[in-house]
């Protein structure tokens, strides 16, 4: 299975390997999709893919050590009402998560794909792009 | 131009609106049509092509009448919404343009969206202030007004519906936001503005049908064409098929508010460039003749522009190469050997909706086409602001 996990770490937690450890000990994979951390802490959006136990066991290992779990169902929302379907977000965006549909031009957006990096947000003209994190 | 055999005449066509009779296709219609039957034969069948295009439009506004107070004011300071409208016209009369912003720069809300507001029928607080004279004694008003109230709700934009713009990237290592949107530092994207086969005036390259006194969709309603765009250009370089390769003419436009729909017209931000009007335009191409069916048979491969550094902070910014239409609108572009994609500003989606929304209007008969009282000067060319002296702007 495949999660998306926003993980953030206290200051007492950026001394030590802790995602390192989820792929050696929990023999998870791991995709890091943002990362903003400093001696303070910060936050570390992730994929997961492993099996259910395994990601199981890797979220407790992190709460153990201090670590806020919180996993994405929606980091990002359009507004339909709201969108144009200019594009002027399409271009900015790192994983063609937003892509005219040739057919009928309109801009569709697929979450699976999105990384929750926000680049979007400030890239649309009408404010339909709302980043939910 | 050499003189073309007339096909039909506006008198002709607007008869068989009148009858129910008309046949009308959108551009992307035509052009299919062009390609499997042949000019010839299209040009035969069709008697009106429908264009549009709904984009970013920052020389709009709303010109707008209140309606006297009593006691009456002569407004001088006029706020809508807290943000500024123009008081250098009669007592009540006012203009707000679409990027006008309050003094807190708060770029989430300008005139463009005061505009959306008005509109969409929402009241808006109207603030007024005036030094007071005999005549129009009042000096201070706060009120409240809606498109229910005000005698008149008039659209007027000096320059919209550009025929072809400019594309952007950004050299630079750093991001940058333009009114051609967010720009990726090292050649990160390209944004592109042009509707390319749909937009209007590359349907009409010369502005043999549109000019001044054409009626067109304009914002959900009818409106007009009432002059030359500001800035219009007509000495733009072209290519063999007529369409200019660089921003070249575009219309001044004219139409009642109160009969538009926030369907076709939008408040818009551009992130820290400011607001600007998403205006909806869609205008009737009709088939006059071969020439004109060739003009609107125009592919997006066939139809250019070039794109420009944008971090370049001068006025002749460099070009980085040119680009045809098909191209942009691929969703990418080779750049310095790297593919890079690319966005649009314009809707494309919306464009289409407005060609077809065009097309019924016509179709059922609600819809006449105005043949040009006056047509554009093609000598017409753009000047540049110099810093001058006194003596220097007479020569």
């Amino acid at each position: 299975m495949k999660t998306k996990l926003v993980l953030t770490f206290p200051q007492i937690a950026v001394q030590e390997p802790i995602t390192c450890s989820l792929v050696e000990e929990f023999r998870i994979k791991m995709n890091i999709l943002r990362a903003q951390i400093d001696e303070r802490g910060g936050k570390i959006v992730l994929e997961l893919t492993g099996t259910s136990d395994q990601i199981k066991d890797g979220i407790h290992y992190l709460k153990d050590k201090n670590v806020k779990v919180q996993s994405i169902e929606e980091g990002v929302r359009k507004d339909e009402d709201k969108c144009t379907h200019c594009g002027a977000c399409i271009s900015v965006c790192p994983t063609a998560a937003l892509c005219f549909d040739k057919e009928s031009w309109k801009v569709v957006f697929d979450d699976q794909k999105c990384v929750v990096c926000g680049l979007c947000i400030d890239a649309c003209p009408t404010t339909a792009m709302e980043l939910l994190l | 131009m050499k003189k073309e055999k007339k096909i039909r005449t506006y008198g002709e066509i607007n008869e068989k609106i009148l009858a129910k009779s008309v046949s009308v296709m959108t551009a992307e219609e035509f052009k299919a049509k062009v390609e499997t039957d042949g000019l010839e034969k299209a040009a035969e069948e069709v008697d009106v092509v429908t264009t549009g295009t709904f984009g970013a439009m920052c020389s709009s506004g709303l010109l707008l009448n209140f309606g006297h107070s009593d006691p009456p004011i002569k407004m001088q300071k006029i706020l809508l919404d807290e943000i500024p409208a123009f008081g250098g016209l009669a007592a009540v009369d006012t203009y707000l343009g679409a990027t006008e912003m309050d003094e807190s720069l708060n770029f989430f809300r300008g005139g463009a969206h005061v505009i959306e507001d008005i509109v969409r029928g929402k009241p808006v607080r109207l603030k007024a202030h005036s030094y007071g004279t005999d005549c129009y004694p009042r000096k201070d008003i706060d009120t409240w007004i809606s498109l229910k109230t005000v005698n008149q709700a008039v659209l007027l934009n000096p320059r919209n519906c550009y025929q072809n713009y400019a594309a952007a990237t950004n050299s630079s290592d750093k991001i940058i936001y333009t009114y051609m949107g967010k720009l990726l530092p090292e050649f990160g994207n390209v944004t592109y503005s042009s509707a390319g086969e749909l937009s209007p005036l590359l349907n009409d390259p010369f502005y043999r049908t549109i000019g001044i006194g054409t009626r067109i969709f304009l914002g959900g309603g009818d409106g007009y064409v009432f002059w030359e765009g500001t800035q219009f250009n007509a000495k733009t370089p072209r290519a063999p098929n007529g369409t200019p390769t660089r921003p070249a003419g575009a219309i001044a436009v004219v139409g009642d508010l109160k009969k538009m729909s926030a369907d076709y017209l939008r408040g818009l931000t551009m992130h820290r460039y400011g607001t600007t009007l998403a205006v909806g335009i869609g205008i009737p191409i009709p088939i006059l003749d071969l020439e004109m069916a060739k003009f609107c048979s125009v592919r997006d491969a066939d139809i250019s522009t070039a794109v420009f550094d944008y971090s370049e902070e001068k006025r002749s910014r460099g070009v980085v190469r040119e680009a045809n239409y098909e191209e942009l609108k691929s969703g990418e572009l080779e750049i310095k050997g790297t593919k890079v994609p690319t966005s649009s500003l314009s809707s494309m989606y919306k464009a289409r909706q407005i060609t077809v929304e065009l097309k019924n209007r016509i179709v059922n008969g609600n819809f006449l086409l105005q043949e040009p009282i006056e047509r554009f000067d093609l000598e017409h060319t753009m000047k540049p602001l110099e810093i001058r002296t006194r003596e220097e702007v007479l020569k």
